[in-house]
C-alpha cells in the first residue's frame, strides 16, 4: 500500500514539479512585488509599500475606466455571441443544400491566429482604403474608428464576435448532438410545436453546456488583447483602452512592475469571483435538472 | 536544356555578386584570421525592422557568415517588440543576444542601469579591431553614444532627421503656384513659419478637393501610440522652442511652476496647432504611425509634412512602392520666431537628429564574435553602399563617395541636408527614464487627439504627471 503510494507520488511530482514552477512560484513573485514600488528605471530602487499600490488601484480612475470599459465589453460580446451562437448551432441541425461549405466557412476565423485577425480589420477598416468605410460612406455613415469612440469600441465588439461566435456555434452543435431522444419523442407525443419543444425540451438540457461556453467567453473576452491591440492599440484616446492592453502598457512600456503586480492580482482575484460565482449557478442547475 | 541554362545563369550570377562584395572588403585576410577562433560560432541579434536594418541582414550578414565562418541570427521585428524583447534580456542577464540595436534615447537608460558592454577596450585590442576602423571618420553623432567618460558603448548604424518633406512639382507648377498668390497674397515656398505651413496645408487640402483628388497639405503620425508622443517631443516641439520634452534638466521638472515648459503657454500653442492641424491631413491620419506616413506620402496624397527621412530612398528611388519619384524636395522644417537662431547659436534645436547604433549587452556570451559584426558593418568601404540602401550616414567620408553624391539630388538633396544642417537638429535629451515618460506623454496627448479633452488640459494634467513620476523615480 505504501509502495503504491510512493509510486503514485512518483508519478505526479514531473508534473507537480512544473506546476509548481511556472504556476505558484510566479504568482508568489507577483505578491511580492504588489507590496513594492518598484520601476526598473528608478533611481531609488524597490522601496517597500505595504498595500499602498491596493489602495492606489482603488482610486486610479484610468484603472477604472479601462476595467469599466472591459467589462462593457465582456457583457456585449457575451449577449450577442450566446444567442447568435445558439441561433446557428441550431439551425445547422437542419439539412440543407451547401451545409458543409457553409460550416467550413463559418469555422475558418477559429483557425486564424488572433493578431493576424486584427492586422486584417486593420485594413478592412482602414478609413483612407478599406472597403467598409467606403460602402459606408455609400450610405452616408462617416465611418472613423480613429477618430469615433463609440465607432471604435463598437469595432472591436464586431471583430470579437466576428471572431468567436463560431468557437459557440461549435460547442453548443456538439451539445445538441449529444442530448438525449427520448424528451423529444415526448414532447411530440403530447402535441408540441418546434418553439415549444426548443423552450421547454431543449434549452433545460442545454443549459450545462450553455453556461460552461458562457464561462469560457466571459474569461477569453476580459483578457481580450491581440486583436484589439492591433486594431486601435486601445486608442482613440483611451476608447478601447481595455483592461488587459492597460496592464501590458504599465508593465512593458512604463515598467511599472510593483504597481502592475497589484493591478495583476486584482484581476486574477476578479477573474475567480467570476469563475466561483459561475460555478456555483452551473453546479445548482444541474442539480436542480 | 533551358532549365540548365537557368540554372548556370543563376550560379555565374551569384558567383559575379559574390565576387563584387568581396571586392568591396578592403581586407579580407584580416577578417578571417580574426575570426578564425570564432569560426561556427552563432551570434544572435536584434533590431529594430528599418531599411538599415533590413540591409545589414540581408547584405551585410550574408557576407560576414561567408567569410569569417560566423552565423549571424539577426531578428527583426516591430519598435515595441524589440524594445520589449532587449529591455527583458538586459534585465534578466539572460545572454539571449550578441549584440541589440540602442536607439539613441534608449542608451541613457541603459547607460544608467549597466546593461552595455564598454567598447572602448574592443577598440583598443588590435586582434578583434581592424586597423582601418578609423573612429575619427564618424560623425558627431557617435558622441550621444559615450558615457562621461568617453567610453563608447555602441557604434552608430543609422542617422536620419525628421524633417520637412514636399512635393517639388506641386510647389514648382505655376497654376499652383499662381492660385495660391491670388489665395495668400505671397509666394508659394518651402514654408520657413508654421503659419506658411498652415496655409499651404489648407491650400493643397482644398486643392484636392475642388479637383476631386486625393491630395492632403498635411499629414502626421497621430495613431494611439508611442509615435504620436515622439512625434510631439521629436519634431513639433522643438520647432515651436520646448526642448527636452518640456523638461527642465537641472531640477527635472516639467510644470512651469517648477521651471519646466510643458505646460507652457508656448507647448500649448504648439500642441493646440498640432491637433487642430489634424484637419488637413488625410481621415485615416489618427490611425498613422511612422510607416504609415511615409506610405501615404509615398502614394502621391500628401504636399508637404514632417516624416522620418529614413524613408526617403525608397520614396525617391523605388518605383515599385514610390509614385513620387523625381517630385520629391527636403528642407528644414519650419521654426516659431526666434528658435532658428537659438539652434544655430547651439542654445536649441529644431528637431531630433535620430538614429541607432549597434551595442553589446552586458549578458552577451559572445561578445568579441558580436564586435566583429557591428564593425562589418560600420565598414568604411561599405557605407555609401548602405546609405543608398538604407538612406543613412554615419560616416564624414560616406558625404564624400560618388555614389552618395550621384543619389543627393535625386533624393531632393537629403545627403547635403544631413551633412551641412545636420548641426542644427540634436539627438534625445539624457532621460534615462524616457520608456515609462513616453508612456505618460502618450496618454495625455492622444487623449486630446482624439479630443476627450482639450489640449491645454492634457498638457497641464501631463506636466503635473511627469513631476510626480520624476520624484517617483528619485530624481
Amino acid at each position: 500500500m505504501r509502495e503504491n503510494k510512493a509510486q503514485a507520488w512518483g508519478l505526479i511530482a514531473p508534473t507537480l514539479t512544473l506546476m509548481i514552477l511556472i504556476g505558484v512560484i510566479p504568482v508568489l513573485y507577483i505578491i511580492y512585488l504588489s507590496a513594492f514600488k518598484y520601476n526598473v528605471f528608478s533611481r531609488v530602487g524597490m522601496v517597500y509599500t505595504g498595500f499602498n499600490n491596493f489602495r492606489k488601484l482603488m482610486f486610479d480612475q484610468d484603472f477604472l475606466k479601462s476595467l469599466r470599459l472591459g467589462l462593457t465589453f465582456v457583457v456585449l460580446c457575451c449577449a450577442i455571441e450566446m444567442p447568435l451562437g445558439l441561433l446557428i448551432a441550431n439551425l445547422l441541425t437542419f439539412e440543407f443544400k451547401g451545409k458543409g461549405i457553409f460550416r467550413t466557412i463559418m469555422t475558418l476565423p477559429l483557425a486564424m491566429a488572433p493578431i493576424s485577425i486584427g492586422s486584417m480589420w486593420v485594413l478592412l477598416t482602414n478609413p483612407d482604403i478599406g472597403p467598409i468605410p467606403f460602402y459606408l460612406r455609400k450610405v452616408g455613415i462617416d465611418y472613423n474608428i480613429g477618430v469615433n469612440a463609440s465607432q471604435a469600441f463598437f469595432t472591436t465588439v464586431l471583430v470579437d464576435v466576428w471572431h468567436w461566435t463560431p468557437f459557440v456555434t461549435l460547442t453548443l452543435m456538439a451539445g445538441l448532438s449529444s442530448l438525449p431522444k427520448q424528451p423529444y419523442e415526448a414532447a411530440l407525443v403530447d402535441g408540441a410545436n418546434r418553439w415549444q419543444t426548443f423552450r421547454y425540451v431543449t434549452l433545460p438540457l442545454l443549459k450545462p453546456i450553455l453556461l460552461t461556453t458562457l464561462f469560457i467567453r466571459i474569461m477569453d473576452t476580459f483578457r481580450i488583447f491581440d486583436e484589439v491591440w492591433m486594431l486601435t492599440s486601445g486608442g482613440p484616446g483611451t476608447a478601447t483602452r481595455y483592461v488587459s492592453i492597460h496592464l501590458v502598457r504599465l508593465v512593458l512600456q512604463s515598467m511599472e512592475y510593483g504597481y502592475s503586480s497589484a493591478m495583476s492580482l486584482f484581476l486574477l482575484y476578479l477573474t475567480i469571483v467570476m469563475c466561483w460565482l459561475l460555478l456555483t449557478f452551473i453546479s445548482s442547475s444541474q442539480e436542480a435538472s | 536544356m533551358r532549365k540548365g541554362i537557368n540554372v548556370l545563369l543563376v550560379v555565374l550570377l551569384v558567383l559575379g555578386l559574390g565576387g563584387l562584395a568581396f571586392a568591396q572588403v578592403a581586407n579580407p585576410e584580416w577578417w578571417q584570421k580574426a575570426a578564425e577562433p570564432y569560426k561556427g560560432v552563432v551570434i544572435k541579434g536584434i533590431s529594430e525592422s528599418t531599411p538599415p536594418s533590413k540591409a545589414m541582414v540581408e547584405v551585410a550578414a550574408p557576407e560576414f557568415e561567408k567569410l569569417t565562418g560566423i552565423k549571424v541570427q539577426f531578428e527583426v521585428t516591430s519598435w515595441d517588440e524589440m524594445y520589449n524583447k532587449s529591455i527583458q534580456d538586459l534585465q534578466s542577464g539572460a545572454g539571449i543576444y550578441d549584440f541589440i540595436y540602442v536607439e539613441q534615447d534608449i542608451i541613457y537608460a541603459y547607460l544608467e542601469q549597466n546593461w552595455l558592454t564598454n567598447l572602448t577596450p574592443f577598440i583598443q585590442n588590435s586582434a578583434i579591431t581592424e586597423p582601418n576602423f578609423d573612429l575619427d571618420d564618424f560623425t558627431s553623432f557617435i558622441n550621444y553614444f559615450k558615457d562621461a567618460e568617453g567610453n563608447i558603448f555602441a557604434i552608430p548604424f543609422e542617422a536620419f532627421l525628421k524633417s520637412y518633406i514636399y512635393r517639388k512639382d506641386l510647389f514648382e507648377d505655376p497654376e499652383i503656384q499662381k492660385a495660391f498668390k491670388e489665395k495668400y497674397g505671397y509666394d508659394l515656398a518651402v514654408p520657413t513659419n508654421w503659419d506658411q505651413y498652415t496655409d499651404i496645408a489648407k491650400f493643397f487640402t482644398e486643392y484636392g478637393k475642388e479637383k476631386g483628388i486625393e491630395l492632403y497639405g498635411h499629414v502626421a503620425q497621430a495613431k494611439t501610440h508611442p509615435c504620436v508622443a515622439y512625434e510631439m517631443c521629436e519634431s513639433i516641439w522643438p520647432a515651436w522652442g520646448i526642448y527636452n520634452w518640456g523638461i527642465n534638466l537641472e531640477t527635472m521638472r516639467a510644470s512651469v511652476d517648477k521651471g519646466g515648459t510643458l505646460n507652457s503657454e508656448q507647448a500649448k500653442k504648439a500642441f493646440r496647432w498640432y491637433v487642430d492641424m489634424l484637419q488637413y491631413a488625410p481621415p485615416g491620419v489618427r490611425t498613422y504611425t511612422w510607416d504609415e506616413t511615409a506610405a501615404v506620402f509615398g502614394a502621391g496624397k500628401i504636399a508637404q509634412g514632417l516624416i522620418y527621412l529614413e524613408n526617403i530612398g525608397w520614396l525617391a528611388t523605388d518605383p515599385t512602392r514610390s509614385a513620387v519619384i523625381g517630385k520629391i524636395g527636403v528642407a528644414l522644417p519650419p521654426t516659431a520666431p526666434g528658435v532658428l537662431e537659438e539652434a544655430k547659436a547651439g542654445k536649441g534645436y529644431i528637431g531630433y537628429y535620430d538614429g541607432g547604433a549597434l551595442g553589446i549587452p552586458h549578458s552577451a556570451k559572445n561578445k568579441e564574435a558580436a564586435w566583429l559584426f557591428i564593425q562589418w558593418c560600420a565598414r568604411k568601404e561599405w557605407q555609401a553602399e548602405f546609405a543608398k540602401l538604407a538612406t543613412r550616414v554615419v560616416r564624414k567620408s560616406t558625404f564624400d563617395d560618388p555614389l552618395i553624391k550621384e543619389l543627393d539630388p535625386k533624393m531632393g538633396g537629403y545627403f547635403t541636408l544631413l551633412k551641412e544642417q545636420g548641426h542644427l537638429f540634436a539627438g534625445a535629451p539624457p532621460l534615462p527614464m524616457h520608456r515609462p515618460l513616453n508612456e505618460i506623454y502618450l496618454k495625455w496627448i492622444s487623449k486630446a487627439v482624439a479630443g476627450e479633452i482639450s489640449p491645454e488640459e492634457a498638457l497641464d494634467n501631463l506636466a503635473q504627471e511627469v513631476d510626480q513620476l520624476m520624484e517617483e523615480l528619485g530624481y
